[in-house]
């Protein structure tokens, strides 16, 4: 279960009179159950990356608390990480290594031993169907192969918790059916707490049991689809998304 | 999880990640590899040829047939004597003739009769290096031939040779035979700290720089592991492979005496197990220092290429600081084994000379060294968090 409650970040560049500041997150709650998947879903720009960082502990909170599980991060943010599964934005694997061993790696980092690590390893390569990709170097993967390893690096330890920050930025249609699915069957079979950011409306439509939307740092509103629909006054989900986001005129407030 | 787990577990990742990279890898080692014996040869080559020239006992001359006493002085001083070309002239511009040239003048035999002093003129280039080192030789043998003329007019006049003579000068060398060869093998401390530090390089530079270029560090950080103990582990991987250059380098100079063609140089370059032991000793701290340093430049920059610009400083100073040594003819200062890369090239240096070196001379680059590490490896630990997110 992850609690993100009322977190403000700004970000100050520049020194003395050349400084600026920017207001990333200004007031953004989200609560995400076990065997649910919970959309972040936001415009470009709304906070939603700054959000998962401070979720992952890259990024310290001005203030609002974060709980995994019950586990506060200000206390134990090794703790907290460790009930964590990440698939950041930034999906770096090493070029010379396998894809195996890239999996491996994040694996013994984790704490877990070697040979779990490698049991775990052949388990996510059939969940993510890529058995054929795990001893090839990763020089040279596609987008959608390059995704299926990082999120199985993601993944190797098992975690309660699993946060995705747009896991389908640049994947085409099949990848993402594929990566759809094996999300389902990690909610459904294991009963995992996932979070998924993204900016695309088709996808929470179709995957996430409960939306939270954000704009400009700030938390808009949160519910089911249906629900969100309905506080909006709108049967298609992307006008409510727009009047929600945006206000009446689909300009921002 | 534990830390020396998380260590071990970055460091055996980051070694096996940089031996993959063979192309860099093969570049380094040839350069490392190669470069020494290389070096030593072309270095023996070139004081063979000085020394061939000094036994070889050869003067160039124009005119000579002119001055029979003079040619009956230089082949009793076993002399062989040479006609210059006809174009001498362009030929010891151009560094093509090896010798300076004596100009004998036609009235050589008739001034000396009568006791006018003949005009021998000694023509070199002091652009051309090979025929300068003989300016000195053929200019002590004419002076002999004028010595041994004065004293055969002062005996004929019945005056003693001696009285000419008010004082004699002795000359006396001390310099022994390792620090003589020290002259010439100066180069190599400061070559083996380079090989050290391009060994480094590449690999300091991929675990920080590189991983946030492809953007590996975020999910690296996501992992529970202390920062600490990434940063200990890369740096390790990285030191690790410094000094794998390290011992590689001097181990090349081993097998690479051998083919030393001066003998009197392959007689003074000593360099045995003991020597080059002392060398990766000594090595090994300076190697420990710049790998930190390196990471720590690094890790401020966003990609490999930004990185490689920012350590050329490094590699410059580096590379620069044994000079002071080089340029520095007053000898050694106390404040030189308290610069890093100074420190260790100078007391390689007296290595190579056969000097003592005590645990005093060794303390204050070793204390230096540490201390760079330990700040150096603080502020990557620190950087890590705050750089991955940008």
């Amino acid at each position: 279960m992850i609690a993100m409650d009322d977190l403000r970040k700004q970000f100050t560049s520049g020194r003395g009179r050349k400084a600026r500041t920017v207001v990333a997150v200004d007031g953004m709650t989200l609560h995400a159950q076990d065997g649910a998947i919970t959309g972040l879903l936001g415009p470009n720009g709304a906070g939603k990356t700054t959000s998962l960082r401070m979720l992952v502990g890259l990024v310290t909170p001005d203030s609002g608390t974060i709980h995994v599980d019950g586990i506060d991060m200000r206390e134990n943010a090794p703790g907290v990480r460790a009930r964590l599964g990440v698939l950041s934005d930034a999906r770096g694997l090493y070029p010379r290594l396998t894809a195996r061993e890239n999996i491996v790696y994040h694996g013994r980092l984790h704490g877990v031993a070697d040979e779990v690590a490698q049991a775990r390893c052949e388990h996510l390569a059939r969940l993510l169907e890529m058995g054929a990709l795990l001893d090839r170097r990763t020089d040279g993967f596609s987008q959608g192969e390059r995704m299926k390893t990082a999120l199985a690096r993601a993944l190797v330890h098992d975690p309660a918790n699993i946060v995705l920050d747009e896991p389908t930025n640049g994947l085409d249609v099949v990848a993402t059916r594929a990566l759809r699915e094996a999300l389902r069957v990690l909610r459904d079979e294991t009963g995992k707490c996932i979070v998924f950011s993204t900016h695309i409306m088709q996808e929470v439509e179709r995957l996430c049991d409960r939306v939270v939307l954000m704009a400009h740092g700030r938390h808009i509103a949160d519910g089911t689809v249906a629900s969100l629909c309905e506080q909006a006054g709108c049967d298609d989900f992307e006008d409510a998304f727009v009047r929600l986001a945006f206000g009446t005129e689909g300009q921002p407030q | 999880m534990s830390n020396p787990i998380a260590m071990w577990t970055v460091f055996v990742k980051e070694l096996k990640d940089a031996l993959r990279d063979r192309r860099t890898l093969m570049v380094v080692f040839f350069t490392s590899i190669a470069m020494g014996p290389l070096m030593l040869v072309l270095l023996s080559s070139l004081v063979g040829k000085y020394e061939k020239r000094a036994e070889a006992r050869e003067i160039v001359t124009i005119g000579l047939d002119a001055a029979p006493t003079l040619r009956n002085y230089l082949e009793r001083r076993t002399f062989i004597v040479k006609t210059a070309p006809a174009d001498w002239e362009s030929q010891l511009k151009d560094s093509k003739l090896g010798d300076p040239v004596v100009i004998v003048p036609a009235t050589f035999e008739d001034d000396l009769a009568h006791g006018q002093a003949p005009r021998i003129q000694l023509v070199y280039s002091s652009a051309n290096g090979r025929a300068q080192s003989g300016v000195g030789a053929i200019e002590r043998l004419l002076q002999g031939f004028g010595q041994e003329q004065a004293s055969l007019r002062l005996i004929a006049r019945g005056v003693a040779p001696g009285v000419m003579n008010v004082s004699s000068v002795d000359e006396h060398d001390i310099a022994d035979n390792a620090s003589r060869a020290a002259e010439l093998t100066s180069m190599v401390p400061m070559f083996v700290m380079m090989a050290v530090l391009y060994g480094a390089l590449n690999a300091a530079l991929d675990t920080t720089a590189g991983e946030r270029e492809r953007g590996s560090l975020e999910p690296l950080l996501a992992t529970p592991a202390a920062r600490a103990a990434l940063v200990v582990g890369k740096w390790g991987a990285v030191f690790a492979l410094g000094l794998l250059i390290a011992v590689l380098s001097c181990m090349s100079f081993l097998p690479a005496q051998s083919l030393l063609r001066s003998e009197q140089l392959a007689a003074l370059f000593r360099f045995g197990w003991v020597e080059a032991a002392w060398f990766i000793g000594l090595l090994a701290p300076l190697a420990a220092a710049l790998s930190a340093l390196m990471m720590a430049i690094a890790i401020r920059c966003k990609t490999f290429k930004e990185a490689q610009a920012n350590t050329v400083v490094l590699t410059l100073a580096v590379t620069m600081t044994p000079m002071v040594s080089l340029f520095n003819q007053e000898g050694e200062s106390a404040w030189n084994l308290w610069v890093p890369a100074l420190a260790q090239s100078t007391l390689m240096n007296r290595v190579l000379k056969n000097a003592p070196i005590s645990a005093l001379d060794v303390a204050p680059g070793l204390f230096i060294c540490v201390a760079l590490t330990v700040v150096a490896l603080m502020f990557v630990s620190r950087q890590l968090t705050r750089r991955a997110a940008q």
